[in-house]
């Protein structure tokens, strides 16, 4: 080989304490280096030309370049070298800023540090071989699961851009949380408006299928070419019958249905469509609580149905779809806030969630929008609102914020006055989280002009005084003393959670899930919408907390994402993915058993069962690599050679 | 080019390249004072990180290994650090062995956003291994040879097996002889003290079938070159162990093997049965009591009590019953197991890191690298393909020192964890009796403690514990860096 | 006339001294102690135990090494032009004066079949030479054969002077050593011993007594022949290769197996410079055979017994006029499988002679 090396100056950053001169000197000793220099900036474009002026004068076929982390650089150097025409992966990169000149100011040491690491470089080069991506067809239909608000928004992006959507939705009607809501802040406007059309949309648009009551059963494939498979549950109605007239649900004799849509603060009929404005609107039977399914005999329903849709013998189906990207947008549940024995465990009527709160001052709620005790009906005077109920508390595993609540209760503040003139609010806090637009001087109102009394402390109990009110006892710390408040209602800002079934949808969609459920994106920053699955995008508060401003445009992003990636007609799998030597392989199938990503399965070669890698579904983690005793799967770019070679480069005494 | 001498020392780092490697460039980006003794190498993975490089390193000059990947649940890869954990702690356990002190090895996750943790395990385990000092080296150490104590108590009486059914398995494997290619037993060998493997393909063959303390080899081992044809093989407890193991790692298909099993008595050590017999010209003759063989060459009578001379593997053996078998003859015999320390391990526990690594230095001078205890591996599957000779990837190379020849028995105990079944069938077969299986006992006691007692070679549709993984590891715990 | 002299056990210890003077490096069986002992050659030095046992490992080493390095070499760059090279290189044998003591005339028996290719032949092996010039070696005769032992199969016996330079045989208060070669003879007159002449008779009776303590000989001269005739034969070798387990515990402790294997470490600019190692191999294992392409012509280890058989008893006396086993039986005795040469040529022979024979009667 003929091998350059560039130690970089980095100005000061990595002279100051590496004597690059002589780096470069040492390098000139090692094994195929014919060239070595040390340029002072060698990724600007004087550095980088330079480059590419060396590989033709001295007919380099690799390139080492000594500088910055190839976290910050490997991609940009790649593409110099191809530009003076090597293949991209003849280049090594040694970190000597971050890992060295940064980290001490042992001048000796550090030199010594740094040529040592341009030897591994080396070395590792040395043992590199060019390698080229391969290229397969794109299955332009895009899965986008979950219709809350973000898939909403996906869907419907995706949808106008011309690629075809299959909308998955568990409940009975997509719209999600924010369907529940009853208005929205800053604005205070009403959400079933705002969010109405859209839904209305997706069940228009000739581009959307959608399937609600359905969740995603499996997973196989990879970007470009995912086979999904949906399980349908059985509603008892046939959808394509059913006109959502809502006669059958006016008969139900079984009026005793929990009613998940309102969050349970009334009751519904076994045989119901979620609310008016339901999408689809179809009517959906409860099977835990209908009498014909239950005990066999009623029927009232299908008696009373124009249509004649109500199938009692209906069964789960199962559907499959194709597609070539998946976005999940799964959104988030609320946790378990039992656990919190001091506001009552759940064990006080008078004390709910912001969620029921919300249904209970809707117009389409239980109670037509009136705010009324759960306990007896009454309406409230004081109103007591907790902060930080399963958020921002380590005691109860709840280190995260959950981002929107401090919002929502100057919102739920405000149109409680509304609601209730004479009634008085109070709202114990740890800090008032208002970075958006507009947000600060709405929780400014809430407390100027709506009178709401913000006492920053936390809530130690609420108890039933005897009667018939709550005593909520808190502490003010910014005054330092004891709070005790007679209220009528406690609504808790209950923390978020990813919603149930996370984890176990992430593992068929080989993504990456936090301690709490919430899908890991492929960078914090820079690739917020991004899975480490090629193919697999995020929307919404499956990837973390969010409000609803910022999961639309988390919803709109990944659809970008996915007409860019559908922009091509051809998709390039990346060549750094394991490859079995055949003659090696005996079958065993412990890659197949390791491979997180399913990306291993057995084929027959020459009449044997031998290992093989789907280059498009590998993602180059090299499990397999050092699972494999035989040596026979080999992750191109980091074979067991090349880390040999750079382990003996280090170690040979 | 080195370390400097003096002032630092040799470790080496590997980094996966999501989290840890991004958590050093974030330490960097901060300015966070390291020392400078470490080498990174950048992997995609902590899973990528095969444990025989840090053997690799650690035999050939390193004094200090150092893994760190994504804090679990947190990797890129979803699993590949859950994989990693599992292996690398197994390693950790197995290192001391080996003479190597436990604590110049370390792995940990660190988040790319950790620059100050970063700094503080670099920091920590640079004094850790300034500590430890340099490593002390395989071909420095003074060789010392010691031997096993065979002085010991069996979990079951243990027997000359001569009431055993064998005409019963004799007419079970001559009504089955027409369904099957061969059924593997064992044979008189050169004389009547010594059996050999038997391919039985016809009913004359069948009557060459012998059952008793002699039958020492492992018939396991030749079924995976029957794959794909319908063969039967006769097993004591111990090599039914095997077939499991192979079962498990699908490189025998269960519907193709028949399984003739007689519950075993116990088998002789045979290295101390020729010791004792000595140069003799012929074997007079055989005779068995219940507890006894009486052995009489050219003229002298040897006896050897079951109890005193049986294989080290059957002291301590719970399984003299086969655990999986199609044709049981005989009455099964239940043995309760025990936490048995065999007696190879045994000697290793009792001896300082410095005189194992004397006494590793010691034994393995002498191999000759025949190989013959990779070939009498049941679960040696590679064969064709062994890395001890691949260039591709070249983990090893012909050199005859003890160093190379120890990292191949390492290799061999490495990828024998969580399948070996400590049939002892290396040991067996190694010549020059080097006791290589202790390597392997170490692995399987790593594994059983950390695995809720997992014992390989018991349940076909076990997951090998290396080929899986829990979200939280009730055995595996992080140690603190503080 | 030999030099015939006489040592007493005492006196072992000294004349080991004397044969370690001027560097020489003498090699002793030594006891490896474990549950399953061993003895193997290993240089002696004063005080050292040693034993007279056969040892488990012949001493095939002395002149064939495990693993030899043929040549290293050292690439330093030219500071101003890092594109040229300066090598140097050293491709001298690695080779010591060296005594064999006490290895039995099955393993000297070794030395003189290895000495036909490495010597005897178009071409001479400059390793092998340099040390097989510089190495004496001293032979215990045996005192009685064992169940394994059938040198006088192969040509040899107890007491074969074959291959030795003295040969020492036991008789009841001590060693008598009676030169066979001039550097026997020119060691053993300035070793210092006493006369042994008038014990010489004691030893010749040691010899006779051992000799008929074996079993009578089967004839194998027809052997080549025979194999030769069963080559085609598979299902011959396939019936008596079925156990194996295609280890080298056959060839490596064999004294005449000379199958060796180079590979090239490291490299010129390595911390330890590059070498080609030469190291014993064994034609039992499917990659001695193997091509680059991954065509093996051995790919069965019937294919691969045949040609150890076949080579040990057919083709090497063919090329060489003797067989390339001195029937020491270490193959037998280390086989983990319990393999038993001797069957296989015996039931070749007996096969050969019948196919013969079936021939003569067409």
């Amino acid at each position: 080989m003929r091998i350059g090396v560039f130690i970089c100056h980095c100005g000061s950053n990595i002279a100051g304490t590496v004597d690059c001169a002589k780096v470069a000197h040492i390098a000139r000793a090692y094994p195929d280096v014919v060239y070595a220099t040390d340029p002072m900036y060698t990724c600007a474009e004087p550095g980088q030309a330079a480059i590419e002026a060396a590989i033709h004068e001295y007919k380099l076929d690799g390139v080492v370049v000594a500088s910055c982390s190839p976290r910050m650089h490997e991609p940009t150097f790649r593409r110099t070298v191809e530009r003076a025409g090597l293949n991209r992966y003849m280049f090594e990169m040694a970190n000597i800023r971050e890992h060295v000149s940064w980290i001490g100011k042992d001048m000796e040491a550090n030199t010594n540090k740094a040529a040592e690491l341009v030897r591994l470089a080396v070395e590792k080069l040395r043992n590199n071989v060019p390698l080229t991506a391969k290229q397969f067809d794109v299955n332009k239909r895009v899965l986008v699961i979950g219709g809350g608000v973000a898939g909403i928004q996906a869907a419907l992006d995706c949808a106008d851009g011309g690629v075809p959507v299959v909308l998955v939705e568990r409940e009975a009607t997509i719209g999600g949380k924010m369907a529940k809501l009853d208005k929205t802040f800053p604005t205070v406007d009403c959400s079933a408006c705002i969010l109405g059309p859209k839904m209305v949309d997706v069940a228009q648009h000739p581009n959307i299928t959608l399937y609600a009551c359905a969740e995603v059963e499996d997973v196989s494939g990879y970007v470009g070419n995912f086979t999904v498979k949906i399980r349908k549950r059985a509603t008892y109605v046939d959808w394509s019958k059913c006109t959502g007239c809502g006669a059958c649900t006016e008969k139900c004799p079984s009026k005793k249905s929990p009613d998940a849509f309102n969050e349970f603060t009334g009751t519904t009929t076994a045989i119901s469509i979620a609310f008016p404005q339901a999408i689809p609107k179809k009517a959906v039977i409860n099977p835990q609580h209908c009498r014909q399914l239950t005990k066999g005999k009623c029927g009232v329903c299908a008696k009373v149905c124009p249509t004649g849709a109500i199938n009692y013998d209906m069964q789960d189906e199962i559907v499959t779809e194709e597609v070539g990207s998946i976005v999940a947008a799964t959104g988030y549940d609320l946790m378990d806030w039992s656990v919190y024995g001091e506001y009552g465990g759940g064990n006080y009527p008078d004390v709910i969630t912001a969620l029921q709160y919300e249904r209970l001052m809707s117009a389409s709620g239980p109670t037509g929008g009136h705010i009324v005790r759960p306990s007896d009906g009454r309406e409230p005077k004081n109103i007591v609102f907790v902060q930080c109920v399963g958020s921002r508390d380590k005691s109860v595993g709840r280190p995260y914020c959950s981002g929107f609540c401090c919002m929502y209760t100057a919102k739920q503040a405000i149109l409680t006055k509304d609601h209730i003139p004479d009634s008085q609010s109070f709202v114990f806090y740890m800090d008032i989280r208002a970075p958006g637009k507009m947000y600060d001087e709405f929780t400014r109102r809430a407390i100027e002009e709506y009178g709401t009394e913000y006492i920053r402390g936390r809530v130690s109990q609420i108890y039933p005084n005897g009667n018939g009110r709550l005593t909520v006892m808190g502490v003010d710390t910014l005054l330092g003393r004891q709070v005790e408040i007679q209220a009528d209602l406690v609504v808790l800002a209950v923390g978020i959670e990813a919603s149930k079934g996370s984890p176990q949808l992430a593992e068929k969609l080989r993504i990456s899930y936090d301690s709490y459920g919430f899908f890991m994106e492929s960078h914090v920053k820079l690739k917020p919408v991004e899975t480490n699955t090629a193919g697999v995008f995020l929307a919404g508060v499956c990837q973390g907390a969010k409000d609803i401003p910022a999961s639309v445009a988390q919803g709109s992003a990944a659809a970008a994402k996915v007409l860019a990636l559908f922009a091509k007609h051809k998709l390039e799998s990346d060549p750094q993915i394991a490859q079995v030597d055949m003659r090696r392989c005996v079958a065993c199938g412990k890659c197949i058993r390791c491979c997180p990503f399913g990306a291993i399965k057995e084929t027959e070669f020459r009449g044997e069962a031998k290992a093989q890698v789907v280059e498009t579904v590998c993602q180059g983690c090299g499990l397999c690599t050092s699972t494999c005793p035989q040596g026979a799967i080999q992750l191109s770019h980091a074979t067991d050679n090349q880390i040999l070679a750079e382990v003996n480069a280090l170690c040979q005494c | 080019m080195s370390v400097l001498d003096g002032k630092e020392l040799r470790i080496v780092g590997f980094l996966c390249n999501w989290c840890s490697y991004g958590g050093a460039d974030t330490a960097g980006v901060a300015r966070a004072t390291q020392p400078t003794d470490l080498r990174i190498i950048r992997v995609p993975c902590s899973g990528r990180v095969d444990p025989l490089f840090i053997i690799k390193a650690l035999f050939n000059g390193a004094d200090g290994v150092l893994v760190s990947g994504c804090h679990p649940r947190d990797c890129h890869y979803s699993s590949g650090n859950f994989y990693a954990r599992r292996r690398l702690e197994v390693l950790k356990q197995f290192l001391p062995v080996l003479g190597i002190d436990d604590r110049r090895f370390a792995y940990t996750w660190v988040s790319a956003s950790e620059g100050q943790r970063w700094q503080h395990v670099v920091t920590q385990f640079t004094k850790q291994i300034h500590d430890l000092g340099p490593a002390p080296r395989l071909e420095d150490a003074e060789p010392l040879l010691k031997v096993a104590d065979m002085a010991l108590t069996a979990l079951r009486p243990l027997g000359t097996g001569q009431h055993a059914a064998l005409d019963a398995l004799k007419a079970a494997i001559r009504a089955k002889l027409p369904e099957l290619e061969c059924i593997i037993g064992w044979q008189q060998g050169r004389d009547a003290a010594h059996t050999v493997p038997l391919f039985m393909r016809t009913p004359e063959d069948v009557d060459k079938l012998v059952w008793g303390p002699f039958n020492v080899c492992n018939p396991a081992v030749y079924l995976p070159s029957f794959k794909g044809k319908k063969v039967g093989v006769v097993v004591k407890g111990c090599d039914s162990r095997s077939v499991v193991e192979l079962l498990q790692e699908n490189l025998i298909a269960r519907e193709d093997v028949t399984v003739f099993s007689l519950p075993c008595e116990g088998t002789l050590d045979m290295a101390r049965v020729d010791q004792e017999l000595g140069r003799y010209t012929t074997i007079d003759n055989v005779a068995y009591d219940a507890a006894h063989v009486i052995i009489t060459a050219d003229g002298v009578a040897h006896s050897f009590c079951m109890a005193d001379c049986a294989q080290g593997k059957c002291y301590g053996c719970a399984t003299p019953s086969a655990v999986l078998a199609d044709e049981r003859l005989g009455t099964p015999v239940e043995v309760t197991p025990s936490d048995v320390t065999p007696p190879e391990l045994a000697l290793l526990d009792a001896m300082t890191l410095k005189e194992r690594l004397s006494f590793w230095h010691g034994q393995m001078q002498r191999c000759l690298r025949c190989y013959a205890c990779r070939n009498a591996c049941p679960m040696c599957v590679c064969r064709d393909y062994c890395i001890s000779d691949s260039r591709d990837p070249h983990w090893m190379t012909q050199e005859a020192s003890a160093k190379e020849k120890l990292f191949f028995q390492t290799i061999h105990a490495l990828h024998l964890a969580g399948r070996c079944t400590g049939c002892g069938e290396c040991q067996r077969a190694c010549p020059v009796g080097i006791p290589i299986l202790a390597l392997r006992q170490q692995i399987a006691r790593a594994v059983a403690q950390l695995f809720d007692g997992y014992k390989p070679g018991l349940h076909p549709e076990d997951v090998p514990p290396l080929l899986g993984y829990e979200v939280v590891e009730q055995n595996i715990h992080e140690r603190d860096w503080k | 006339m030999s030099t015939i002299r006489f040592v007493t056990p005492d006196g072992l210890s000294a004349f080991l001294d004397f044969l370690a003077q001027n560097g020489r490096r003498v090699l002793v069986p030594v006891e490896k102690p474990a549950v399953k002992r061993s003895v193997v050659f290993e240089p002696w030095s004063a005080g050292r135990p040693f034993t007279l046992e056969k040892a488990t490992v012949p001493a095939k080493a002395a002149v064939l090494p495990q693993c030899e390095t043929l040549l290293s070499y050292k690439k330093t760059k030219n500071a101003d032009d890092p594109a040229a090279v300066t090598l140097t290189l050293d491709d001298a044998p690695e080779a010591v004066p060296t005594v064999v003591f006490a290895c039995r005339p099955c393993d000297a028996r070794g030395y003189a079949v290895l000495d036909r290719p490495f010597l005897q032949g178009p071409y001479v092996d400059p390793y092998y030479r340099a040390r097989r010039e510089l190495l004496t070696v001293i032979t215990l005769s045996c005192a009685r054969g064992c169940d394994t032992c059938f040198c006088h199969w192969t040509g040899g016996g107890p007491s074969s002077p074959e291959g030795s330079d003295i040969l020492m045989t036991e008789i009841d208060d001590g060693y008598v050593l009676q030169s066979i070669t001039p550097k026997g003879e020119e060691l053993l007159a300035a070793a210092g011993l006493a006369d042994g002449t008038e014990r010489f008779p004691a030893a010749e009776n040691a010899r006779k007594k051992a000799w008929a303590s074996l079993a009578p000989a089967p004839n194998l001269k027809m052997a080549p022949a025979s194999i030769a005739a069963c080559f085609t034969d598979m299902d011959f070798w396939q019936h008596w290769t079925e156990r194996c387990l295609s280890c080298g515990a056959c060839t490596f402790f064999c004294p005449t197996c000379y199958c060796f294997t180079i590979t090239d470490e490291g490299e010129g600019m390595s911390p330890s410079g590059g070498r080609r190692l030469r190291s014993w191999d064994t034609c039992m294992s499917p990659l001695f055979t193997r091509e680059a392409s991954g065509h093996n012509p051995r790919m069965v280890k019937a294919q691969r017994m045949r040609n150890r058989v076949s080579h040990k008893y057919a083709t090497f006396p063919e090329n060489w006029g003797a067989f390339s086993c001195s029937g020491c039986g270490r193959c037998i005795g280390n086989c983990p499988v319990g393999l038993d040469i001797r069957e296989i040529v015996l039931a070749a022979v007996q096969r050969g002679a019948e196919s013969m024979h079936e021939k003569q009667e067409q």
